[in-house]
């Protein structure tokens, strides 16, 4: 066990030694685990050569709104799948599930035409729209209403009350484990995304920051300058570990808490 | 609400009437760049700020991309029909966007007395239209640790040197210790077709470019050579470099010679150790890269006399040609002798006239339609005979076949 934790952790660890590492120590023969002298040079560096303030605000605000985007969509698709009866209910979520066997780098393209003839390049809107139909999120949620007993909407429905009721006041409250749950994976996609917005998002005010972090390395005609890739590696993780510490108990907690029994 | 509507209205017109004012004599070219990230943008902007003063009306609008995504940016911008008006191509890239008709003739929009490396501007012409303009051009020499020559008492590499006095110092470098290599020279697509050039019998292709002829017995005994400085243990394996990129590898110290382009200059210009570069050790004859950057007008563009103006200003005018050298930003494919005093001038390394004199021996790599998949294909093959999964000969077998196929 002991060995596990340390091979998960040892990459981290070494991110955070080589960013506070000045330039001439990163390639020494024998590496120092503990920077001597230790420096936060990357870090300053980091900041004057990516604009280090404005990408964390666009991957924040497109991770945060698309986030939320993407909970109300799933959700209430996933409460039209589940707790209507329609007419070829089945049949058309079949073929929304459909869409998550398409790999999305073929989309890439169809979709950046899109986006473009919508005039939405380089725009904060091509980063998050695209974001706020997922179809994994759809299942996820579908299937967490599927386990809710129909007691309490029959029940709520005898006292008057409406579907954007039920789904506000019952539904919802009941599910936020899976909400939570789809949030994280939410947050996560949309914070590391690169392909996508390597495509739509290129001026440096919409640049997210595993973009930008990209331009940092210097590719085969320079020497990159890791200790500055790994400071940037570093701002990009904090965010995710924060959000995993805070959700984590939304892991552990209970699945469902329904009142009734079996 | 009839106030609300006129309201409305009003603001309509408003914008409406100022949207003709600022587009009527104001033309935005849009340029789309690889060479100048991360590090040359200033630079950039030096040159972009001199021709807007020249220009009036005309603004360029840069964007940049890491090299290693460039070009599938612009070729995504180019099929979803949002092209750059004006963006670079390497060489070896010219040939598939002009074979796709992406690219406008500007023969007639050139001033024409814009002094270009003949060989140079030939090089961006196709089917006799002039679908770029050279940009830049480099090359690649041996660049050496004299420190480490000295350390093992061997002489400085020469103009006369062939591969065998390499692999003798290199292996009296090695035995310096066990963490020092003789020599880096990479095994990989570029470095194949020039080694086969340098044995002089190997070609890619027959003339008439009808089959490939990369298993000739010439070419079979080049890509041995490459290989046979790894198995002697004078050039790190892949696992032994762990990750560490060979400009990494000579800047720590630990090799004594590196095969490499002369863009390096400036990054190993912070070495610890005396360096220099000597033109490369010949096999049969010499050879050396000619790698050349070129600059093309998009075949979409809506500003072609703007586009073509900034194509030519940003490949010929004298500033771009001055921040170029000065500032170590490759160099301008033009033949002035006096824009390259200042550039023999600067130190390390010493020997810049090498850079020179490989150019008297230059080589292009062979170019067909479906460049991309030519490269991945002997690029994936010599990696599989580097790591000793097939021989040589079969994977230039192999190659041949694949290379059969991508030309028909």
């Amino acid at each position: 066990m002991v060995i596990l934790i340390i091979i998960m952790i040892a990459p981290f660890l070494w991110m955070l030694s080589t960013s506070l590492k000045s330039q001439e120590y990163i390639l020494q023969a024998t590496p120092q685990l503990i920077p001597d002298p230790m420096t936060t040079e990357s870090y300053t560096q980091l900041a004057e050569r990516i604009d280090l303030a404005r990408t964390f605000f666009n991957s924040m605000f497109v991770a945060v709104v698309g986030t939320i985007g993407q909970l109300v969509v799933s959700a209430m698709a996933a409460y039209a799948f589940s707790r209507m009866e329609w007419r070829g209910r089945n049949t058309v979520f079949t073929l929304y599930l459909m869409t998550m066997m398409i790999p999305s780098v073929v989309l890439v393209i169809p979709q950046f035409i899109l986006v473009r003839s919508l005039g939405w390049v380089n725009s904060y809107q091509s980063l998050i729209v695209p974001a706020l139909f997922s179809a994994f999120g759809t299942f996820l949620l579908r299937q967490s209403f599927l386990g809710l007993p129909k007691d309490f909407e029959e029940a709520a429905f005898i006292d008057g009350a409406n579907h954007f009721t039920i789904f506000w006041r019952i539904i919802l409250p009941l599910s936020k484990p899976a909400l939570a749950t789809l949030a994280v994976f939410s947050f996560m996609g949309l914070w590391n995304a690169y392909l996508w917005p390597l495509f739509s998002a290129r001026k440096p005010d919409v640049m997210t920051l595993p973009v930008a972090l990209a331009t940092l390395q210097a590719g085969p005609r320079a020497l990159t300058e890791w200790n500055m890739v790994m400071a940037g590696a570093v701002v990009t993780v904090l965010p995710i570990l924060i959000m995993y510490l805070l959700a984590q108990r939304w892991f552990v907690s209970g699945i469902v808490s329904s009142g009734i029994k079996g | 609400m009839s106030r609300k509507i006129s309201l409305v209205l009003m603001l309509l017109v408003l914008v409406v009437s100022m949207v003709p004012l600022s587009a009527q004599d104001d033309v935005t070219v849009r340029y789309f760049t690889f060479s100048a990230a991360p590090d040359h943008l200033e630079d950039l902007d030096t040159i972009i700020a001199a021709f807007e003063a020249e220009n009036e009306g005309i603004t360029i609008e840069v964007s940049t991309a890491p090299f290693a995504d460039y070009f599938t940016l612009l070729q995504a911008d180019v099929v979803s029909g949002d092209a750059p008006d004006v963006f670079e191509l390497n060489y070896e890239s010219f040939v598939t966007y002009a074979a796709n008709d992406t690219l406008l003739n500007i023969s007639d929009m050139l001033t024409g007395d814009a002094p270009y490396y003949p060989r140079a501007l030939e090089a961006f012409q196709y089917n006799d239209e002039q679908l770029a303009l050279p940009e830049t051009f480099s090359t690649v020499l041996l660049f050496y640790n004299a420190d480490l020559f000295d350390e093992a008492g061997v002489d400085y590499p020469t103009a006369e040197w062939t591969w065998d006095d390499a692999v003798t110092a290199a292996t009296a470098i090695t035995a310096l210790g066990d963490d020092t290599w003789g020599i880096f020279s990479p095994v990989q697509f570029w470095e194949f077709y020039k080694k086969a050039a340098q044995n002089g019998e190997c070609e890619f292709f027959n003339e008439d470019m009808t089959e490939s002829t990369i298993n000739s017995e010439a070419c079979v005994s080049t890509l041995e050579t490459m290989i046979s400085f790894m198995d002697s243990g004078l050039m790190p394996t892949q696992a032994e470099l762990s990750g560490v990129s060979d400009s990494e590898l000579f800047m720590s110290g630990k090799v004594g010679m590196l095969v490499t382009g002369i863009w390096m200059f400036g990054a190993f210009a912070e070495a610890d150790f005396a360096w220099d570069v000597e033109i490369e050790p010949a096999m049969n004859q010499h050879a050396h890269h000619f790698f050349a950057n070129g600059v093309a007008v998009s075949a979409s563009t809506s500003n072609a006399e703007a586009s073509a103006k900034w194509a030519e200003f940003l490949t010929a005018s004298e500033v771009a040609a001055n921040v170029r050298v000065e500032t170590g930003w490759e160099l301008p494919a033009l033949d002035q002798p006096e824009y390259f005093e200042s550039y023999l001038m600067q130190s390390p390394p010493e020997n810049r006239e090498a850079v020179f004199m490989a150019l008297e021996s230059p080589v292009t790599p062979p170019v067909i339609e479906r460049q991309n998949e030519m490269q991945d294909t002997v690029n994936g093959l010599i990696t599989q005979a580097v790591d000793g999964e097939i021989t040589a000969q079969e994977a230039l077998d192999q190659a041949k076949e694949a290379l059969d196929g991508l030309i028909q």
